[in-house]
């Protein structure tokens, strides 16, 4: 038993740590932990490039224009410059075929446009962000990437001397734990060496989005805004209001408040998303792709077999190839249209250098 | 044996090794060891609940005999696991008396903890008459069981701790901790909110629910725990000598059992083993002897007697009928109160039409479900959405405690069955998980006045990707509209199509109107829809 004087003060410490809690976050509010200021910068220049001349494409031999301007922006999740010319100038990789595996279309492909090496330096701290939709279907339904794709990336990763690779997603039906079980990932990431991560609601932080058209506020995974690079492994599958979900859709799975997105317009609202949440590298597993009744799944008729792995600096110019996959072109989805409008990348795919890799 | 041969009617030898060798006032000592024990596993069986696998989720109403009993009853099946948990507990009864509220009952341990009215001296007891309440609870339960009326279990002992933890004590403190990792991530320490990450992750993949857990009837269900625990002011253990209807059941059993307290002629009439007993139970009129109904064999008394007058020995002859006990104008006034809750029962308006947003778990109907569930709250604790809640009134009054399915709070997910693997009766079928996603819960309809793309010319099509049937129940229609500045837009407008909805709640949990969703699920009714659109 301990005294009531003693319970008293221990009362009041927990009482003013609460309060003190409290009131330090109100101070904070102003001020967020991660300050826009910089990620304003950073979005209008990283912007530059393509409007500056939007008939003709970057070079090939520039950096993407997503990849810009980065050290200025060290909040943000930016990308790191990369090295202008270790890609032979290829913008954007396909890999296709049946027999070597999707593991080994992802190392080609990624090998193809300047290796892992041009995006994870020794010691980065690397986010991997796959799509894991839900508890219910296995690889096979193709609503979730293919696990033997986000573990070629994790031992990639490793491979180049990053520090710590972290595996993580938002699925919105059924528990995390069970849909990264269910997909078969956590399993393959972590014989690959990676780890599982579970997203915190602890680690979200609100955040203004500057120059946003629909989204002006959200609350974003705090590690997504500070890791030194991510990236962004989406599986190619129909949605019905986004008409495709790709590696721009898939940066939803950052944020805390999803309804909120499709409520303000889903199109623009994933474009702001894009602006701060920047991944180096995209590369979209189209092993199988999902062509009706997405995102969810649950239909073996709906998945159509493609073999097919695609990898760009440049999520636009992935998302756009991407969409060539299901009989469509960019222009015919709306949020990849507006992001090449406001300049997060091309979706000229004419104005581009694509190696393609049958195998 | 040889002892047993020297007094075979009573027993009594074998009882007198055992007394040699265990005083009774060393074994007293045990007590609160094996209540801080089982209460501790009761805690564990309740937080882990479908999480541990080798600890059924329901044991401690396996082991309630009333529970049990008024189960079968009143599903007139024979529920093994009920039967011989409770044939367990009750042969513990015919053996030792109600060492089942003195060293196990975890609501008992609970009395014990809470501060207690202790008697002064001289003071009366209140009036023997009042010990008969339990038993009129008892006769209330069991007849209306017999009849097929559940809804006086509430009262089980069991049910009555298990909802309260699981539904307000256990949330409320998930709540404490959460409001505590918030406040300290916002001190101003470096590393310490991966500290308290990396904690809160180990926290939530041992013991907390992913999502904070909310309920509606938490202050409704606390109410009644904390009137249980205050009682304990007026008379030590007030709900186990006066209103408990399991210790009822128990009680009538221990009139038979064979190991009693009994006094001897050292006894010098001191009364210092009445003031011990915290049930009151030794009476100084009945010359210090106890009654076994009413005796918890907690030994409190044990150390209080100076004179070794006080004997725990076997008996083979029944204890004797006490003026409070049973009567059968008892009985009878019991059979007649449950006769009138069974045609109040009847006079709640679900009993003549369901009510529109009435959804159960999956598998469970009206109103053989009513009849099954015993308001434990294991579903509603299993359920990791949220989405079972306890009804106060969705089912009428006769179902208050049932479980209901509420969207808007959580929805039924695709892949799990988890409340059918808890249920302890049966109540909520024991589906596999193929099953239950086939299992209709309800039908969702679209709410046009409200849903974005019909009433306000907005994109929104949030229903029908959550929608998790394979071939999604929640289909797109598109349409052309003109919007009020003069935009031509292609709008997709969603529809149900019943014959594919099951009912789960994620597009109605999900939609991003405030307030209540513009798709709703409505509890199923047979209007031939499906035919009519094939």
């Amino acid at each position: 038993m301990i005294s009531r004087r003693e319970f008293l003060r221990r009362s009041m410490l927990y009482a003013l740590t609460l309060a003190g809690g409290n009131v330090l976050a109100a101070c904070n509010s102003t001020p967020p932990p991660n300050p826009p200021a910089p990620a304003a910068d950073a979005a209008p220049t990283a912007g530059a490039a393509p409007t500056e001349a939007p008939a003709a494409p970057p070079p090939p031999a520039d950096t993407p224009a997503v990849a810009a301007t980065q050290s200025s922006a060290p909040a943000a999740a930016t990308a790191v410059a990369a090295p202008p010319d270790a890609t032979g100038g290829v913008y954007l990789a396909v890999a296709r075929g049946q027999a070597p595996g999707p593991a080994e279309l992802a190392r080609r492909a990624i090998a193809a446009v300047g290796g892992i090496e041009r995006f994870v330096k020794k010691g980065a701290d690397v986010i991997v962000k796959p799509n894991i939709c839900n508890a219910y279907n296995g690889p096979e339904y193709a609503s979730t990437t293919n696990p033997e794709v986000v573990a070629a990336i994790v031992a990639l990763c490793l491979g180049a001397g990053a520090k710590r690779v972290r595996v993580m997603d938002f699925p919105f039906g059924g528990a995390a734990k069970d849909a990264y079980k269910k997909s078969g990932i956590a399993e393959a990431v972590e014989a690959a060496g990676g780890q599982m991560e579970l997203m915190n609601t602890l680690k979200y932080r609100a955040m203004d989005i500057p120059n946003a058209q629909a989204l002006k506020k959200t609350e974003i995974y705090g590690d997504i805004l500070t890791a030194d690079v991510i990236i962004n492994v989406p599986i190619a599958k129909h949605h019905s209001m986004a008409t495709l979900t790709l590696g721009l859709k898939n940066l939803m799975g950052t944020v805390k408040d999803r309804g909120a997105l499709h409520a303000s317009g889903l199109p623009q609202s994933i474009v702001d998303l894009a602006t701060v949440v920047k991944p180096q590298l995209t590369v979209i597993d189209a092993t199988r792709i999902l062509v009706a009744n997405g995102p969810t799944g649950g239909n073996l008729n709906d998945v159509k077999q493609m073999d097919t792995i695609i990898a760009s600096a440049d999520v636009v110019a992935a998302d756009a190839y991407a969409a060539t996959l299901f009989g469509l072109t960019a222009a015919d989805v709306a949020h990849i249209k507006l992001a090449s409008e406001r300049g997060l990348g091309t979706m000229d795919l004419d104005s581009i250098k694509i190696e393609e890799i049958n195998a | 044996m040889t002892q047993q041969t020297q007094s075979p009617k009573t027993g009594r030898g074998f009882a007198q090794i055992f007394a040699d060798k265990m005083k009774a006032s060393t074994l007293r000592r045990l007590r609160p060891w094996m209540q801080a024990g089982v209460f501790i596993l009761f805690l564990v069986g309740l937080v882990g609940a479908g999480r541990i696998a080798f600890l059924p989720a329901d044991l401690f109403f396996r082991l309630d005999p009333l529970a049990g009993l008024a189960g079968m009853l009143a599903a007139r099946r024979v529920i093994p696991t009920l039967l011989v948990g409770g044939l367990i507990a009750l042969a513990l009864a015919v053996a030792a008396g109600r060492v089942w509220c003195g060293w196990l009952c975890p609501l008992g341990t609970v009395l014990d903890w809470t501060p207690a009215h202790k008697p002064k001296a001289k003071e009366a007891d209140l009036h023997p008459r009042w010990r008969q309440i339990k038993y009129f609870l008892l006769g209330l339960i069991l007849v209306a069981a017999l009849l097929g009326n559940l809804s006086p279990i509430v009262l089980d002992p069991i049910t009555l701790l298990y909802r309260t933890i699981a539904t307000a004590i256990w949330p409320a403190l998930v709540a404490l901790i959460s409001g505590l990792e918030q406040a300290l991530i916002r001190l101003p320490v470096p590393g310490l909110l991966d500290a308290v990450v990396t904690v809160d992750n180990f926290l939530r993949s041992a013991i907390l629910p992913m999502y904070q857990p909310v309920y509606g009837l938490s202050g409704l269900t606390v109410l009644l725990f904390v009137a249980v625990l205050a009682l304990n002011t007026v008379r030590a253990r007030f709900w186990c000598r006066y209103l408990c209807p399991l210790g009822a059941l128990l009680g009538l059993v221990s009139k038979v059992s064979w190991l009693r307290r009994a006094t001897n002629d050292r006894c010098i009439a001191c009364g210092r083993c009445a003031r011990a007993c915290p049930t009151g139970t030794i009476d100084a009129a009945r010359a210090f002897a106890s009654d076994p109904s009413e005796c918890l064999m907690c030994l409190e008394c044990a150390p209080a007697c100076a004179q070794e007058a006080q004997e725990f020995h076997g008996h083979l002859t029944p204890a004797a009928w006490q003026p409070y006990d049973p009567s059968r104008r008892q009985f009878l006034a019991a059979a007649g109160a449950a006769v009138a809750v069974v045609g109040l029962s009847a006079v709640t308006p679900p009993a003549e039409r369901p009510q529109p947003f009435l959804l159960r778990p999956p598998g469970a109907t009206d109103p053989d479900f009513l009849s099954q569930c015993v308001r434990c709250g294991v579903c509603v604790k299993v359920c990791p959405t949220s989405a079972l809640q306890p009804s106060l009134t969705a089912a009428g009054w006769p179902g208050i405690w049932t479980p209901v399915l509420v969207p808007r709070i959580g929805y039924c997910d695709f892949s799990c069955n988890a409340c059918g693997q808890a249920c302890p009766t049966g109540a909520i079928p024991r589906l596999t998980l193929e099953e239950k996603r086939q299992t209709v819960i309800g039908h969702a309809y679209v709410d046009r006045n409200r849903c974005l793309p019909w009433a306000s010319k907005r994109s929104c099509i949030t229903c029908e990707e959550m929608c998790p049937r394979p071939e999604k129940a929640i289909q797109l229609e598109e349409v052309e509209v003109v919007r009020p500045d003069g935009e031509t837009l292609t709008l997709k407008r969603p529809y149900v199509v019943q014959e594919r909805c099951i009912g789960c709640g994620i597009c109605e949990n999900h939609c991003p109107l405030g307030g209540q969703a513009a798709i709703r699920v409505y509890t199923p009714t047979d209007l031939g829809v499906g035919q009519a659109l094939q």
